[in-house]
């Protein structure tokens, strides 16, 4: 019988320590420190979107970073038009999930087999940087927002409370809104992967063939996961744009996918810990490399990931609960072991 | 024979794959209750006749009726939804998890949560595999994993039950437990049970249907099949002789 979110302790385990970590460090640190996790937390929820439709909907996308710019982009556009960030935040997520039901409508009811829908995936999302990159003059505006094509556009505003568009929030504050949404983001996939939805997802990812002949709709349950996935890169997307005040159109490059994709690996398919944690790791290693000048980061991290896959195939999250649940076993038997030779000396 | 009393017909069905003809211009008919087992050599088109009425692959010619209505190349889920049930040759599951949530992700798709526990609890036990509830399918043996999918099959209450060789990699005990439930079962749904196991066959057999190169060879009781000396040329062969 598969566990439920409330009885299972990784659970609380996670959400313990982001809450930890979201009152905490704004008090521990120094501002740099503060801004530097924040870029993690964002990223995080990024990894998370992807790990989701990858581990819980067998959807293998190479273009999550096409709903990570599009939310982006949707944020810096509304805000800078319309002053405030609540509704815009909100966009960033609304307006990358139609497109992702759209795009998933014609993947999905399409009988796109799974490489087909790899490439698909990256090629939309090529379009999407080639497209930005070629909106550089002053006649590609929206409103009062101009694109800006590869330069990207500058001084998007802070996020501020919902209301009062004149109370900015302070680094530390903005770290702490963007860890809620983080963990909120954590919570409400767990308890939807428990649900009767998720467990249809986590069947057509174990078997496509069986859970039609089920009679579930394959094609409808991996539009809206699928969706779901595209909303939240949106929020992340929307969260970076408002973080760095800057947007261009790396945030939709091929580079960006594919560290969705190595986070997403690194740390382990199929769970949701693993993504965040593969995520943090791994920048905060580019982070470190790039101040060694000697060796290339980049080469190095490349050798990280394949040292990584081939050590690891699972993953560092499944890896260690598997580690961590043989010691257990092993550390609950050996007073057992210890009493039966004790009898066994005894009788001699 | 009526139409009327036919939960399945087929007329005229035909499946090509490029120059081959792996089905050929068959009229099935069943009528409702009724149990049918459906014989012929390896390649006779028996799975891709069981493909082509749950709607995973799409006939070349010709139509399938169930229950009255026209399902020719529908699709998979809306077929299943109308109440067709089929144990795949190579079993379908889902490998990942375990046979409880195997079970249940089937019951669920009719009742509601509390109802589809205790029919997934019910359906477990009937089929003796109460013990593997929490086993990850994909561990299992062949013949268990081939019982699991008959629970996913069951707990589903189709009206029209398709086994594609059920028995296969199953113990004695577990084939003799899996002929009393393909009886138990035939008493509520119609049932097409594909075979090759003659022992399995002469446990539940009452009218045959005999395949040979997609066509329909013979159709008549076990008796006369088994006596039959061209169906026994082209498939039962020795071991018919020897039984």
């Amino acid at each position: 019988m598969e566990k439920s979110v409330i009885r299972d302790p990784g659970f609380y385990v996670m959400v313990g320590i982001g809450l930890a970590v979201m009152f905490i460090a704004p008090v521990m640190l120094d501002l740099f420190t503060i801004m530097q996790f924040t870029q993690y937390v964002v990223l995080s929820v990024f990894a998370l979107s992807l790990g989701y439709i990858w581990g819980f909907g067998g959807i293998l996308s190479f273009g999550q970073a096409a709903f990570f710019g599009l939310g982006a982009y949707t944020f810096a556009v509304a805000s800078i038009n319309m002053g405030s960030t609540t509704i815009p935040m909100v966009l960033a997520f609304i307006i990358p999930t139609i497109f992702g039901a759209a795009l998933g409508y014609f993947m999905f009811y399409g009988r796109l087999s799974d490489v087909y829908l790899g490439v698909v995936t990256l090629v939309v999302a090529l379009i999407f940087w080639k497209l930005i990159n070629h909106t550089a003059g002053p006649e590609y505006s929206i409103g009062k927002a101009r694109l800006g094509g590869f330069n990207g556009i500058p001084s998007i505003p802070t996020l501020h409370i919902p209301g009062d568009t004149g109370a900015w929030l302070d680094p530390a504050q903005m770290f702490q809104v963007f860890m809620a949404i983080l963990i909120i983001i954590y919570i409400a996939l767990r308890f939807l992967i428990a649900s009767d939805f998720g467990r249809v997802s986590i069947g057509i990812r174990e078997n496509e063939t069986r859970a039609s002949l089920l009679g579930y709709d394959v094609r409808l349950q991996k539009v809206i996961v699928f969706a779901i996935g595209g909303g939240i890169a949106g929020l992340a997307g929307a969260m970076w744009a408002t973080y760095q005040s800057f947007i261009d159109p790396n945030s939709v490059s091929m580079e960006m996918s594919a560290k969705a994709l190595v986070w997403v690996m690194a740390g382990g398919v199929g769970t949701l810990a693993g993504p965040i944690i593969g995520c943090i790791l791994l920048q905060w290693l580019t982070l470190k490399l790039g101040t060694v000048d000697v060796v290339n980061s980049i080469a190095v991290l490349g050798a990280i990931m394949m040292v990584l896959v081939l050590a690891l195939p699972k993953g560092i999250v499944p890896t260690a609960k598997m580690l961590a649940m043989n010691g257990w076993t092993l550390w609950n038997r050996r007073p057992n072991r210890d009493a039966v030779t004790r009898k066994a000396v005894k009788h001699e | 024979m009526s139409d009327d009393y036919n939960i399945l017909t087929t007329r005229g069905l035909t499946m090509q794959f490029g120059g081959v003809t792996a089905v050929d211009n068959v009229d099935f008919n069943l009528r409702e209750g009724e149990l049918r087992c459906l014989l012929g050599p390896n390649g006779a088109g028996k799975s891709t006749f069981f493909k082509c009425l749950t709607g995973q692959l799409t006939p070349t010619k010709g139509t399938v009726t169930f229950a009255g209505q026209e399902i020719t190349g529908a699709l998979t889920h809306k077929i299943v939804n109308l109440g067709v049930g089929i144990k795949t040759q190579v079993p379908n599951v889902f490998d990942g998890v375990s046979a409880y949530e195997n079970v249940r992700l089937s019951a669920r798709r009719k009742h509601l949560a509390p109802l589809a526990r205790e029919l997934t609890h019910a359906t477990l036990e009937r089929c003796g595999i109460t013990h593997l509830a929490k086993r990850e399918v994909g561990l299992l043996s062949h013949g268990q994993r081939q019982l699991v999918e008959l629970a996913m099959v069951l707990a589903g209450e189709p009206k029209l039950i398709l086994l594609d060789e059920p028995a296969a990699g199953m113990t004695g005990d577990e084939r003799d437990r899996l002929a009393q439930l393909v009886l138990e079962s035939a008493r509520s749904a119609a049932v097409v049970v594909v075979e090759h196991d003659m022992a399995f066959i002469r446990q539940i057999a009452k009218f045959v249907t005999v395949f040979n190169r997609g066509a329909i060879f013979r159709e008549a009781m076990i008796e006369d099949i088994m006596q039959d000396r061209e169906v026994q040329e082209i498939y039962l062969g020795k071991q018919a002789n020897a039984a």
